[in-house]
C-alpha cells in the first residue's frame, strides 16, 4: 500500500512538473516577444494553453483520488494541498502568458515606450521568479522559496513606477493613450505573474515547513492574531 | 483546561516484562484522548491500568494515576471501575439477558432496586447511547439479537447507566461496519460533553476524527502527546510523523 501511495505521489509530482514546464515555456516566449518585439514568438502560446488546462484537470482529479483513497496526513497531506494550490497558480500563469502575448502584439508599434518604461526589466524579474518557483518545487528548496518572496516586492515597486511613467506619457501626448493603456494592462499582467510565482513559493513553504506565510506581513501590520 | 486524570511515571509489568515505561499524561476533562501506536506498544495495557483491569490479568503497576486528585492505584478497584467505565473491542452484551436487563445490570449490582428509577435510567442511558429509538419497542428481547453496531451501543448504554465520569474505549468500532462506526463516532462526540473519554484505536482516521488529543506510544514509551490537530498535521517528532503516515508499524 505504501509503495502504491508513493507511486501516486510521484506521478502527481511528475505531472505538476510537466505542467510547470509548459507554463514556463509560455511565459518565456511571451516575455521574449516583449523584449525583442518579435511577435512571431507569440504564435502557439494560446494553443499551448489547452495543454496546460488538460494538466490542470488531470492534477485536480489525481489530488481528489489521493485524498479519497489514501487519506494522507502530515507532510503527505501538505504536499497534496500544495500541489492543488500550485496547480491553480500555474494555470493562471498560463492564462496570463496568453494575455501578455496578446498585449505584445497590440503594442508592437510602441517599442520606444516599452524600452523607456522598465516593463522589460519587470517582465524578466517576473519570469525569473516563475522559473525559481518551479525550481524550488522540483528541489524542495526552502531558501529559493524565501528568495522569491523578497523579489516580489521589487516587482511591485517597478509596477508602480511603470504606471506613473505611462500615465505621464499619456498626459503629455494624447496619441500615446492607446499604447500606454495597453502597456498598463500588460504591466499589470506581469505583476500578476510575479504574484502567482510568489504564491507558489508560499505553497512550497507550507508544504515543507507546515508554515502558512501568505498575508503574514499584512497581518503583522494590522496586529491580527494568527492563532486560527 | 481542567485535568481529569493525571498519570505520572506509570510503569506496568507482566511478570518481569515491563510493558509501559514511565508514561506521564494529563488527560483533560470532557475531552477525547486517542491512544495510538503499533500492536504491542502498550495501548490497551495503558487503558486497563486506568481502571485497575491490568491487575485482573495478573499485571502489576508502579507510579500514580490521579483521578480528580485521588490516586486510584490505592483505591478499591470496584469503586474505581464505577467511575471509569470500559467498552471493549467486541460487543459483549450479557447473552441471557434482555436489552433492558443488560442496561440495568450494573445498577442492580450496585444495589439500585427501585423499578421506576431503574426504568428511567435505562431509558436515559439508551437515549444517550443513541439506541433508544431502535429498541424502545423490544426492550424485553435478548441483547444478542441486535446487530453488532447496536450491541456495541447497548454496551455503551450499560456503561453509562452506572454514571461513570470517564469512559475507556478499547477499539470500540474495529469490529463494526462503516455505518455503525459512524454512529459510534458521533456518539463519542456527543458523550464528551458529559464525560472524559480515552479511546484506543488502530484506525488513524478514526483517531483524527474523534479525538481532541492524541498520544503516540511505541514499545511501552510515550513518544509524543499533543493536540490531535498537531499530531496529524505537523508532529514534533519524525517517529510520530512516520507512524501516522503509515511508514512503519
Amino acid at each position: 500500500m505504501q509503495e502504491h501511495f508513493s507511486q501516486e505521489i510521484e506521478n502527481l509530482k511528475t505531472n505538476l512538473i510537466q505542467m510547470a514546464s509548459l507554463v514556463d515555456e509560455q511565459a518565456e516566449k511571451a516575455i521574449k516577444a516583449l523584449e525583442t518585439g518579435d511577435i512571431e514568438l507569440c504564435k502557439g502560446i494560446k494553443s499551448k494553453d489547452v495543454d496546460v488546462d488538460i494538466f490542470d484537470n488531470k492534477i485536480q482529479s489525481q489530488c481528489e483520488n489521493i485524498l479519497a483513497l489514501f487519506q494522507p496526513v502530515t507532510i503527505d497531506l501538505r504536499f497534496v494541498i500544495a500541489v492543488m494550490m500550485i496547480n491553480t497558480q500555474l494555470e493562471r500563469c498560463g492564462d496570463i502568458s496568453v494575455n501578455i502575448a496578446r498585449r505584445v502584439k497590440k503594442t508592437a508599434g510602441a517599442r520606444e515606450i516599452i524600452k523607456e518604461s522598465q516593463i522589460i526589466q519587470m517582465a524578466n524579474s517576473a519570469k525569473e521568479m516563475l522559473k525559481l518557483s518551479i525550481d524550488c518545487f522540483i528541489h524542495s528548496s526552502i531558501d529559493t522559496a524565501n528568495s522569491i518572496l523578497i523579489k516580489d516586492a521589487e516587482v511591485d515597486s517597478l509596477n508602480k513606477q511603470i504606471f506613473k511613467f505611462l500615465v505621464q506619457k499619456m498626459k503629455t501626448d494624447a496619441n500615446l493613450v492607446e499604447d500606454c493603456a495597453h502597456l498598463i494592462v500588460l504591466a499589470r499582467n506581469i505583476e500578476r505573474l510575479a504574484d502567482h510565482a510568489t504564491n507558489i513559493a508560499e505553497n512550497i513553504i507550507f508544504y515543507l515547513e507546515a508554515n502558512i506565510v501568505a498575508h503574514k506581513m499584512k497581518f503583522q501590520k494590522r496586529n491580527i492574531d494568527e492563532d486560527f | 483546561m481542567e485535568i481529569k486524570i493525571a498519570v505520572k511515571n506509570l510503569n506496568a509489568f507482566y511478570g518481569k516484562n515491563k510493558v509501559l515505561k514511565n508514561v506521564s499524561i494529563d488527560i483533560p476533562q470532557n475531552k477525547v484522548l486517542a491512544i495510538i501506536g503499533p500492536s504491542g506498544c502498550g495501548k490497551s495495557t495503558f487503558l486497563r491500568c486506568l481502571n485497575r483491569m491490568h491487575e485482573v490479568v495478573g499485571g502489576t503497576v508502579q507510579g500514580s494515576i490521579m483521578l480528580d486528585g485521588e490516586d486510584i492505584t490505592r483505591k478499591d478497584p470496584v469503586l474505581v471501575r464505577r467511575r471509569l467505565g470500559m467498552i471493549f473491542q467486541k460487543p459483549n452484551p450479557f447473552p441471557t439477558m434482555s436489552i433492558f436487563d443488560n442496561v440495568a445490570a450494573g445498577l442492580k449490582y450496585n444495589g439500585k432496586t427501585d423499578k421506576k428509577e431503574t426504568a428511567e435510567i435505562v431509558e436515559k442511558s439508551l437515549k444517550q447511547a443513541a439506541l433508544w429509538d431502535e429498541v424502545k419497542d423490544s426492550l424485553e428481547q435478548s441483547g444478542i439479537n441486535l446487530s453488532g453496531g447496536q450491541q456495541q451501543r447497548l454496551c455503551i448504554a450499560r456503561t453509562l447507566a452506572i454514571q461513570p465520569e470517564v469512559i475507556l474505549m478499547d477499539e470500540p468500532a474495529s469490529a463494526l461496519d462503516p455505518i455503525s462506526t459512524t454512529k459510534i463516532e458521533d456518539l463519542i462526540f456527543e458523550l464528551k460533553k458529559n464525560y472524559t473519554i480515552v479511546i484506543v484505536t488502530h484506525n488513524m482516521q478514526q483517531a483524527s476524527r474523534v479525538s481532541d488529543f492524541t498520544a503516540f506510544l511505541y514499545m511501552g514509551e510515550l513518544i509524543e502527546y499533543d493536540a490531535t490537530k498537531k499530531i496529524f498535521t505537523s508532529p514534533e517528532l519524525k517517529q510520530t510523523e512516520d507512524y501516522v503516515r503509515g511508514r512503519f508499524g
